[in-house]
């Protein structure tokens, strides 16, 4: 049986339809990646996963218990460590008194080895943590009973660059250890560093499932040029470059053919400062998904920001 | 067992301390109040009072200390002030935890819903226990220092009386506190609802046709005057109370279950 089972999953808030009969598994020992923008349902997705939010229809289990009777969700909860998107922390507490109280409830394992690599202050109170720090004292919280299974909502947001490339690390050490990990992100490069499979949700509807490989073949490179030359008239010749888009001295598109085609291409050009880099994500679903819908999802997004 | 409970109840330490303090000092208040007031004639005091006043805040005899106590401490603090305290205190029990985003973390926790919020009840206990058990102590000792004399059992039984009034109070806020997204809302309602409870059995409670009325307060049901000035009580409405406690209790539990967090 898959460590998390969702079938036909649907949660309809009444004024909105948060998520759309969505269905997917999670296998035990993956890393799944959980992508899409804000907004798409992947929290909503989440809190129906622990239980927080009853489905409008359909089923989810998670280590086979079936997420919507509580009774028998308590024994598979023992076995789950969470990182909520929001953690809410008491102010007054200290981050030691807050890991006391986790401990006291699910046990605490491995918390000295987690307060190695994350380093929050415990002994100050949570009020006076910065976003990073709150964010390392959850994911100390939802390791340190050491579960079988952990899910995370956007767990790096907050956290800086050397933190977010150690918990990178950490992941893929966890993932050795067996432990299953599902977590939400709506970005790409995240995603793609430590996940095994990703499931991609849109306007509250799973619009792909793929091995993280397929995604990012699909999802190209956006490359910034700009030229002393024309080179924008010479674009439509090569396989694979869509969405270009001009500005005043040169031109920005995303390439998804041969890298060695494009760069021929580009050697006979007078080049004067180059980018290639990731795509945001809205830019991967512009191309993968077809061009009306991902423009909508893509203002959507703007408008929630 | 008992972990949220503890955790919950370590929070509240300096809180009660603070309380405990407060009213303590409040009461050293009335009693050294009650010792220069003597000699006062009470008739002419009554006759000046408007009767709703009398009957609201259940001026009974103020020439004895049990009286005065009952009048000055326990009707308007026990009564009223605490009551608004407590009831105050579970609006914030729940909904503080769902407006602060806490509750997914701690419904993340292998315990049910319903033991939660027990959990999280039975921390009101230690400011309920405290508060009692110490005002009560030094009320009794202050009055030993003044010189008059109040039988202890009767103190021990106006203080004893109030658990079950205060937890139907505390079981009013967690209604409120599971029903609603924000604390500051269950708070208010819970305050402005005991209030309103408060008034209704104070004022109707004169007027005969709506006599029935005042059935529905839980502040019907604890009437500390007459026990500090002759033991007297009903051993029915510690039944009501505990009663309605148990049912506010349930009804909490079952929208707890019931909802969307």
């Amino acid at each position: 049986m898959a460590t998390i089972e969702v079938t036909d999953l649907t949660k309809d808030y009444g004024s909105v339809l948060g998520v759309d009969s969505v269905s997917f598994s999670v296998e035990q020992g993956e890393i799944f990646g959980f992508l899409g923008p804000n907004g798409a349902g992947k929290t909503t997705t989440i809190r129906t996963l622990l239980g927080l939010l009853a489905p409008t229809d359909g089923t989810a289990t998670v280590l086979g218990a079936d997420v919507r009777d509580d009774g028998e969700f308590i024994d598979a909860k023992r076995r789950i460590g969470y990182l909520p998107a929001q953690l809410g922390f008491n102010e007054e507490v200290t981050g030691e008194q807050v890991l006391d109280y986790h401990a006291s409830v699910k046990g605490d394992r491995r918390r000295e080895e987690l307060l190695e690599i994350f380093t929050p202050p415990v002994e100050r109170p949570i009020r006076e943590y910065s976003t990073g720090n709150e964010r390392m004292l959850g994911i100390v919280q939802a390791f340190m009973h050491d579960p079988e299974l952990v899910i995370m909502d956007e767990p790096t947001a907050g956290l800086d660059p050397l933190k977010q490339e150690e918990f990178n690390e950490f992941i893929r050490g966890e993932r050795e250890r067996g432990t299953t990990i599902f977590f939400s992100s709506h970005v790409l490069s995240e995603v793609r560093r430590v996940c095994d499979r990703v499931g991609i949700l849109r306007d509250g509807e799973l619009v792909g499932l793929e091995d993280i490989e397929t995604l990012l073949d699909q999802g190209g490179k956006r490359v910034q040029v700009e030229t002393t030359d024309d080179l924008e008239s010479s674009l439509p010749a090569l396989d694979g470059v869509v969405d270009v888009n001009s500005f005043a001295d040169g031109v920005q598109f995303i390439y998804t053919g041969e890298y060695n085609t494009l760069l021929r291409e580009l050697a006979s050009h007078d080049i004067r400062e180059i980018e290639i880099s990731e795509p945001p994500l809205e830019d991967v679903f512009m191309h993968y998904y077809g061009d009306d819908e991902s423009t909508r999802a893509n203002q959507e997004v703007e408008s929630n920001v | 067992m008992f972990e949220t409970t503890r955790y919950e109840a370590n929070r509240r330490v300096r809180g009660t301390a603070i309380l405990t303090i407060a009213i303590s000092l409040y009461a050293a208040f009335i009693v050294w109040y009650f010792t220069i007031l003597e000699g006062v004639d009470y008739e002419a005091v009554f006759e000046s009072m408007p009767p709703a006043m009398i009957e609201a805040f259940g001026i009974e005899s103020l020439a004895t200390i049990g009286g005065f106590l009952g009048t000055q401490i326990y009707n308007f603090v026990w009564l009223l002030g605490l009551g608004l305290y407590f009831a105050y205190a579970a609006g914030g029990l729940i909904a503080g935890d769902i407006e602060h985003e806490r509750m997914d973390l701690l419904l993340s926790f292998p315990v049910s819903r319903s033991r939660l919020l027990v959990e999280k009840t039975l921390s009101l206990l230690l400011p309920l226990v405290t508060l009692n058990v110490v005002v009560g102590v030094v009320i009794y000792v202050l009055v030993q220092a003044i010189g008059e004399s109040i039988d202890p059992m009767y103190l021990v039984l106006a203080h004893a009386l109030s658990i079950p009034y205060l937890l139907v109070c505390i079981a009013i806020g967690v209604v409120l506190s599971v029903l609603v997204d924000r604390a500051a809302i269950a708070e208010r309602a819970a305050i402005g609802l005991i209030f309103v409870l408060f008034l209704v059995e104070s004022v109707v409670g004169g007027a005969s046709e709506f006599e029935w009325i005042q059935y529905i307060s839980p502040t019907y049901y604890y009437d500390p005057t007459p026990i500090l000035i002759d033991g007297s009580y009903e051993l029915l409405d510690t039944g009501v109370l505990l009663a309605a406690f148990v049912v506010l209790l349930l009804i909490g539990q079952i929208l707890f279950q019931r909802r969307d967090i």
